[in-house]
């Protein structure tokens, strides 16, 4: 209970400095905006093709948008050194990675509602059907991202060219997530539905409930010097 | 018994080392007989399987130095994790090297997206990563810290990687003809398996003897530090 | 409270910042922590606050080792550096009540809506309450720093440089603050350059010279020896 008290008011302090800021939502959103126009010169994305390749660039968009997010996590708390004001206060440091990780899907997911819709209006896809269950596989691979990622966002917080060696030492470890998201986008794309693809929702999940328990369990040691 | 120092033990280790690779490439060049199928091509195999093995340690003793120097802070745990995801490195890409070679009389390309291939680059590439940030973190014990959560993290995730690097080339694809057969373990000649067993053991023993020159380059940077600190 | 550091060494590179150091250190103790620049006086207080991790050496907090701080223990240690630890786009007020929740100060026996406020007016802040940190003067930050740790009321208060921004009245409701506080039996360790007024303040004084502890006196009126050591680093004074 404590540990959900602290996370929320971590979480509260997060979202109301975005809303003054606006550091990381717009920059993600145009980011991932510009990149349907970026994939559209690159492949000649015709109406036979899109439904082939709309899972793969449109995870590999929303990988890009969320490694922006991730470099920016904890960029916020960098001015008057505020993350060493949270790390000597007496919060569970579980909470700390909670909060970022939750802020990240958050913003994510924001991103993702809009930018889904977009490329299903830019590339005339044929079906809005399958739209509602994508968003939830699509958000199952954001919280997978997201709990990894913060966690390697905290690793990398005092290294030199952080924003460029995050997705170095991210993409690789992200594989199961990346495979998962797309394979299961495609069958919904398909098929309708999962069928084949179930294997890999289950190992999506599986990713995402270990490592958000090895995140409240490590997180300690990450942050601590 | 006389008492046998570090170096004379290192140097015990070296010799054994030397003796089971010269045996090793013996009995894989000359005493095993070429495979059936794929003639001479197919004795990589007794180097290729041993230091895929090996990069496979290298990431357990990686895991293993990680846990410890973060239960203990001390700098032999981390350098035991640094020095093996170095020679892990050298391992991984040894791996990849040797498949590519293998890989071009047998498939007709240097470079499949087959599932241990892939896998093995992956591999490399976190070894890589964890490099690039002992590299880049300038204090020393952040880097060692930082490094050993990702050592952990990395091993943790191999499992997953493993099965969905697996399940993509198996679930997703029709099995191709590209992909490599499974080694008929009973029909093997029993050369093969002397062959593959004593580079096993060369394998090890170079590792672990390159290991040990690694843990003391280690020692010895914290001694030079030692006398330099002002 | 007791604080004792025992053997506490930390190098940064090939440097030694701080070696050896032997501290005991009494709830009610106000330390003044002198000593020119680079003599460790921050790395001291970095590694008494947890920030950072001592190369040898240990920390106990009341016999209780700091190595790796448990909350509790986290929640005893207040840092004030004018002007850090605050979010600049945040209200004087919003700071202060995320620091009070963060610290678990919002079930006490007190209303601490009405702590806070009172406090405000208390630093000089109540006219600014709604006003962004980030767009108060230094001077007022560090007022709105003065709150935060009235607020949380540590039982070890750490000061890095206290004075340098601060107005007359801003120092007066800064010393009645850290005298209150050690009377009611905080320790007090104060890291600052402005020697006449920290000693005036201070109950003990010690002198970090490049990272050891070269003097270290409770205080006898007058501040005889120590105005003999501390001689050794003003500028003109002569070793």
């Amino acid at each position: 209970m404590k540990l959900l008290r602290q996370t929320l008011l971590l979480l509260r302090k997060d979202l109301l400095l975005e809303l003054r800021r606006h550091e990381s939502l717009m920059t993600m959103f145009f980011f991932g905006a510009q990149l349907l126009f970026v994939f559209n010169f690159s492949f000649e994305l015709t109406p036979a093709r899109v439904s082939e390749l709309a899972p793969g660039l449109l995870w590999l968009a929303f990988l890009f948008t969320g490694t922006l997010g991730l470099t920016q996590l904890f960029e916020g708390e960098r001015g008057n050194h505020c993350l060493d004001a949270l790390l000597m206060s007496p919060i569970d440091r579980g909470a700390l990675f909670l909060a970022k990780t939750c802020f990240n899907i958050f913003l994510m997911g924001l991103v993702e509602l809009v930018v889904m819709p977009l490329f299903w209006i830019l590339f005339s896809l044929p079906s809005w059907q399958p739209l509602p269950a994508l968003f939830l596989i699509v958000f199952l691979g954001n919280v997978g991202f997201c709990v990894l990622g913060t966690i390697l966002a905290a690793v990398t917080l005092k290294a030199r060219a952080r924003e460029l060696l995050l997705p170095l030492v991210l993409f690789p470890l992200m594989v199961p997530v990346i495979l998962a998201t797309i394979r299961c986008m495609e069958a919904l794309l398909r098929f309708g539905e999962l069928g084949d693809a179930l294997p890999w929702l289950r190992l999506l999940i599986g990713f995402d409930v270990i490592f958000l328990t090895v995140g409240i369990l490590i997180f300690d040691w990450v942050v601590d010097v | 018994m006389p008492q046998v120092t570090g170096k004379k033990r290192k140097g015990i280790l070296g010799a054994a080392t030397l003796v089971f690779i010269i045996a090793g490439l013996y009995w894989g060049l000359v005493k095993a007989p070429p495979d059936a199928y794929q003639g001479d091509s197919q004795r990589i195999m007794y180097l290729h399987i041993p230091s895929i093995l090996i990069a496979y340690l290298s990431f357990f003793l990686v895991f293993v130095g990680s846990c410890l120097y973060l239960w203990k802070r001390e700098k032999r745990d981390d350098n035991l994790a640094y020095g093996a995801a170095e020679i892990g490195v050298l391992f991984t890409a040894l791996t990849i090297v040797e498949g590519s070679i293998w890989g071009r009389p047998t498939w007709g390309v240097w470079w499949t997206w087959d599932a241990r291939l892939t896998l093995t680059a992956i591999l490399l590439l976190i070894f890589i990563g964890y490099l690039m940030l002992r590299a880049l973190v300038e204090d020393e014990s952040r880097a060692a810290s930082s490094a050993a959560i990702l050592g952990i993290i990395g091993f943790l995730d191999i499992p997953l990687i493993h099965m969905s690097v697996y399940w993509w080339r198996t679930l997703h694809q029709p099995p191709s003809i590209l992909r490599p057969d499974k080694v008929p373990w009973e029909n093997i000649h029993p050369e093969l398996l002397t062959a593959l067993a004593i580079n096993f053991v060369a394998f090890v023993l170079l590792y672990f003897y390159m290991l040990s020159l690694r843990l003391r380059l280690g020692e010895m940077h914290e001694e030079i530090k030692a006398r330099r600190m002002r | 409270m007791r604080v004792t550091v025992h053997q506490l060494a930390k190098a940064y590179g090939y440097f030694w910042a701080l070696r050896d150091l032997e501290i005991q250190v009494a709830g009610g103790e106000r330390v003044a922590l002198l000593g020119p620049n680079g003599a460790g006086k921050t790395t001291l207080l970095n590694l008494l606050a947890g920030l950072i991790y001592p190369t040898r050496g240990e920390i106990r907090f009341d016999g209780a080792p700091l190595t790796r701080q448990s909350n509790a223990q986290r929640a005893a240690i207040g840092l004030l550096s004018p002007g850090e630890h605050l979010y600049d786009d945040l209200t004087a007020r919003e700071n202060l009540e995320f620091f009070t929740a963060l610290y678990d100060r919002q079930r006490g026996p007190i209303n601490i809506d009405n702590a806070i406020e009172e406090t405000l007016e208390a630093v000089g802040l109540g006219r600014w309450a709604g006003e962004y940190a980030g767009a108060l003067s230094s001077g007022m930050k560090c007022r709105l720093s003065v709150a935060k740790w009235k607020l949380l009321s540590p039982k070890l208060l750490l000061l890095d440089e206290p004075y340098g921004v601060l107005d007359g009245g801003g120092v007066d409701l800064l010393e009645s603050f850290l005298k209150a506080q050690s009377e009611q039996g905080s320790v007090v360790i104060i890291a600052s350059h402005h020697v006449a007024r920290v000693l005036d303040l201070c109950t003990r004084a010690m002198i970090l010279e490049q990272g050891k502890l070269i003097f270290d006196e409770t205080r006898r009126e007058p501040w005889d020896s120590f105005a003999r050591a501390f001689g050794a680093f003003t500028p003109g004074g002569n070793r």
